[in-house]
């Protein structure tokens, strides 16, 4: 009969799988993943009939205030119950990607973060998820824009991004032009609601950075990538990721050398919130030089050219006309 | 029958706690002070071990570089003095590492006919070479001090290994839908228990650079040596062992062996470090002090008649014992590599400076890092704490490019990580160092920074390659690496250019024709309406296209451009090692508001 196996054998032998295992792990690979289906992030039911209509707050005493106001322009005195539902998963992606206090003005406010999520928490959202898959480390980046802390203490859960929850995404609507698949990140692609919320920049290619440009962080893989032929696939992306709600925050704007500014003397006042379902008709009417202190010259409403490829996907509408300001 | 075995020596046991509890420590510091968090209040955590190495004392001394940091390896001596090489026995990692790989693999090994006794010489000829080489201000002493060496191979091998594995680990147990796995996983990288993978490019925390399996190879090599001999390394190799081993020479603490001795040679056999020996003359076994590591497994236990004992007493000679140290000749023989190795090196160093094998590469070093070269080649302990602690992953250990002589001293790959702008910055303190690098560097090599001397610091300058960059290459639309330059105002600009369409390139020759007859026809005489509608859907022939362009005088070369590159492979922008200097009238910061003024631009400058 054979011999038993002695304990020392059996460990050696445990550890060799485990050791086996962990290889096995690596050779797979952290990328790998089957597409996954589109978002389930639910809709507002008059997305459609109010995609050319934004909420306008200026001049408000605290940019809480100021989202308060420009959702309850935006949709009455409900606010986001509107939006949100009892027992609801709110994922709130905001920009929070560069490692800079919030005077710089290249992050969202943390205060508006912390509103937001205080909003749908009062509204019965079951969780509210905050992340964003940042440009530098995303734990300098979450705590640098004081938006970690200040959504942690709203009641907010602080996602740091996972490479392997990333889901390689099928871009199969026929409006997408460009892009394939792309990952996104799981959060966002299982929400009940998804809020974005954006900060207003210059940007060096796209020549301003809004809601539409803001779901980049939503991304994972190779996002170099999305430069070349950026403003298509902006409109790509946007077709596939439609958030419940978009805020943006141009309580102060950067005029100079975004996205990345990094001196406060980039940054001016301007104190602004908008609110919208559509994140090409909010993007349309911030972008328009007639409405926020964009360096003279700069751009015109025209230059922005994701914005028209947006609305021409039928996201929106970049026509300054047609905007249904509620103010 | 085998006897029961005699009762251990109190101190052999109290040994074995105080390796155990040194391991333990030495590691854990590993982990936890990758974190980086601990470190700006607590820096000499990181560097406990490295900064109490009495060899790295000593080379830095000879090669002129001695930092008083280095001073807490006075300790060590002292020690040494009173307990020669009782640092190998109780505390060096290494040290306990070989034992506990002794104990799993090789305990039925019967190695007694493998005394060898002259291999043990090689470890003071190693020495005096090592420390005439430091001498010439080349620090090869780093490749082979055993704290260096452990450093080296857990920070930047095992430790990275390790973290991968357990999150591969974690990655499938929660693709394969196990409970809990998530949430462990979740818990593992809040308390920095695995390294934050999306933070890094290459997700593998200091792997990706071809040399965490050289170091691995390493460590189990010395480990693995042990079929040979118990603890090899310590006996014949370990150069600091030898360094501890002289400066014990005269303690009166060593292994002695009374007359009651039987000669049954067990003691010769057993003692894992050979101190114990067959001698001439009247006595007829004798311990070597030199080569006692004081770990107490004779006292009692090994000897059947109890004739051996580490005690104090006399005699205590001072001169080595004959056969312990190399002959004189030897001696000089090894200094004499030393100082034939030495100019050599510094030569290759030299003649490696302008080698156009490996554009851009050599002498991209952390922010701080001693200048000229050569004298931070001389001061760096190639320990690689600075690429442990690395928030991005970015240094690397070199490979010859920096010549032979620069061997695994820090250098950045850029592909992989960049030198993070803000780095250890706090928002509550704008005096403390920030660069995470020199806070672990344990001999000085990588000067500490305020937040204004880091983001001045000028590591290299960056430089479009034009036959790559895709605006530049291809007439695609890019930008990234203006995006990110973190410097303020930033590095990289672009001007906007008509350039040729693809689209109308691509156009058949007819249609172009037709296109260029219609320019032509507008500009001299109009066109009809239904040409201009004609020539409105086509394609137009220029279109616009914003080409990047470096700004050196702004430039840090900290080289988030080159590791944001969209290209794959190389990168369309590289850092150089090209300086440019601080040209007058061109210095970053003037006129810039709220800076605080001019800020000279230091870095290697123009050498």
């Amino acid at each position: 009969m054979a011999r038993p196996l002695t304990r020392r054998e059996f460990l050696r032998g445990v550890g060799a799988a485990a050791c086996g295992a962990a290889l096995a792990g690596c050779a797979g690979g952290e990328n790998a993943s089957a597409p996954a289906g589109p978002l389930r992030a639910r809709p507002h039911p008059e997305a459609e009939a109010w995609k050319n209509r934004i909420g306008l707050a200026r001049g408000f005493a605290d940019p809480a205030a100021g989202v308060r106001t420009a959702v309850e322009k935006l949709c009455g005195s409900d606010g986001v119950r509107t939006f949100v539902r009892e027992g609801d998963l709110v994922v709130v992606k905001p920009n929070m990607s560069w490692p800079q206090p919030p005077e710089m003005g290249a992050n969202v406010h943390p205060d508006i973060v912390a509103e937001v999520v205080r909003l749908c928490r009062q509204a019965g959202a079951r969780e509210v998820k905050v992340f964003d898959n940042s440009l530098a480390s995303a734990t300098t980046c979450y705590e640098a824009s004081g938006i970690a802390s200040a959504a942690r203490a709203a009641g907010a859960e602080v996602v740091l991004c996972a490479r392997h929850r990333f889901r390689t995404v099928r871009f199969d609507d026929p409006r997408v032009r460009n892009l394939t698949e792309w990952p996104l990140y799981e959060d966002a692609l299982q929400a009940d609601v998804l809020v974005n919320l954006a900060v207003a920049k210059v940007h060096n290619l796209t020549h301003v950075t809004l809601c539409m440009k803001n779901l980049m962080g939503a991304q994972g893989g190779d996002r170099g990538k999305m430069h070349q032929g950026i403003h298509q696939n902006l409109a790509d992306l946007n077709v596939v990721v439609r958030p419940t709600f978009n805020i943006l925050d141009a309580t102060r704007v950067m005029i100079r050398s975004g996205p990345g500014g990094g001196r406060a003397e980039y940054v001016v006042r301007a104190d602004t919130i908008l609110a919208g379902t559509s994140a090409v008709t909010v993007d349309a009417w911030a972008a328009d030089p007639a409405n926020l202190p964009w360096p003279k010259g700069h751009h015109d409403l025209a230059a922005v050219e994701h914005v028209a490829l947006g609305a021409a996907a039928g996201l929106g509408t970049a026509d300054p006309g047609r905007i249904e300001v509620a103010a | 029958m085998p006897e029961p075995r005699p009762s251990r020596h109190p101190l052999d046991i109290a040994r074995v706690l105080a390796q155990l509890l040194f391991l333990a420590l030495f590691s854990g510091l590993l982990l936890w002070t990758a974190r980086g968090t601990p470190l700006a209040q607590r820096p000499w955590l990181a560097k406990l071990f490295l900064a109490t190495d009495p060899l790295l004392l000593a080379g830095a001394a000879l090669a002129g570089t001695f930092t008083v940091a280095l001073l807490w390896a006075l300790a060590v001596v002292a020690l040494s003095l009173f307990a020669p090489r009782a640092y190998c026995g109780w505390i060096c990692p290494l040290g306990t590492l070989q034992d506990a790989a002794d104990k799993l693999l090789f305990r039925r090994c019967d190695r007694s006919k493998n005394a060898a006794p002259r291999l043990r010489q090689v470890k003071y000829g190693l020495l005096v070479a090592l420390l005439v080489l430091a001498l010439f201000g080349v620090g090869a002493y780093g490749w082979f001090d055993p704290i260096s060496l452990a450093t080296r191979s857990f920070g930047t091998a095992v430790l990275p290994m390790a973290d991968h594995a357990g999150r591969s680990a974690l990655v499938a147990a929660e693709r394969a839908g196990v409970p809990g796995a998530a949430g462990a996983y979740d818990w593992a990288v809040a308390h920095h228990l695995l390294a934050q993978d999306t933070d890094l490019k290459e997700g593998r925390r200091s792997l990706a650079a071809t040399w965490g399996w050289t170091f691995t190879a390493i460590l189990l090599a010395i480990l693995l040596a042990q079929g040979y001999q118990r603890r090899f390394w310590c006996r014949n190799l370990c150069p600091l062992g030898a360094l501890l081993g002289l400066v014990g020479s005269a303690s009166p603490l060593r292994p002695r062996v009374s007359a009651a001795c039987v000669r049954c040679d067990r003691c010769a056999k057993e003692c894992k470090m050979g101190a114990l020996e067959p001698a001439a003359g009247d006595m007829p076994y004798r311990g070597i002090v030199q080569e006692c590591i004081l770990c107490y497994a004779c006292a009692r236990a090994m000897c059947p008649v109890d004739a051996i004992g580490i005690r104090f007493g006399s005699p205590r000679p001072l001169a080595p014992a004959p056969g312990v140290c190399p002959s004189r000749r030897a001696f000089l023989g090894s200094a004499a590599v030393g100082a034939v190795l030495g100019p050599a090196l510094l030569l290759d160093r030299r003649s490696r400076a302008k080698e156009e094998s490996s554009p851009g590469a050599p002498g991209l070093r952390p922010p701080g890092a001693l200048e000229p070269d050569g004298k931070f080649q001389a001061a760096c302990a190639r320990c690689g704490a600075c690429m442990r602690v690395c928030p991005t992953n970015a240094l690397h250990p070199s490979g010859i490019e920096n010549g032979i002589a620069g061997l695994w001293t820090p250098t950045f790959v850029f592909r992989i990580g960049y030198c993070d702008y803000r780095c250890a910055v706090k928002a509550d303190d704008a005096t403390g160092p920030v660069n995470l690098c020199a806070i672990v560097c344990p001999t000085g090599a990588i000067a500490k920074l305020t937040q204004a001397e880091k983001t001045a610091w000028q590591i290299g300058t960056a430089v479009f390659d034009r036959s790559r960059c895709l605006p530049w290459a291809r007439g695609e639309e890019c930008l990234v690496c203006e995006e990110q330059c973190p410097v303020a105002p930033r590095a990289i600009s672009h001007e906007t250019v008509q350039t040729a369409n693809n689209d109308w390139l691509a156009l058949p020759e007819d249609q172009r024709y037709r296109y260029e007859q219609l320019e032509v026809k507008r500009a001299a005489e109009g066109l009809t309406s239904a040409e201009e509608k004609e020539l409105a859907a086509m394609p137009p022939k220029m279109r616009l296209l914003a080409l990047p362009h470096l700004l050196p005088c702004r430039c840090i070369g900290c080289g988030v451009c080159e590791n944001v590159c969209p290209l794959d492979g190389a990168s369309g922008i590289r850092v150089e090692r090209l300086q440019t200097g601080a040209a007058p009238g061109s210095g970053r910061g003037k006129g810039q508001g709220a800076g605080p003024g001019p800020r000279a631009r230091r870095g290697r400058g123009g050498k």
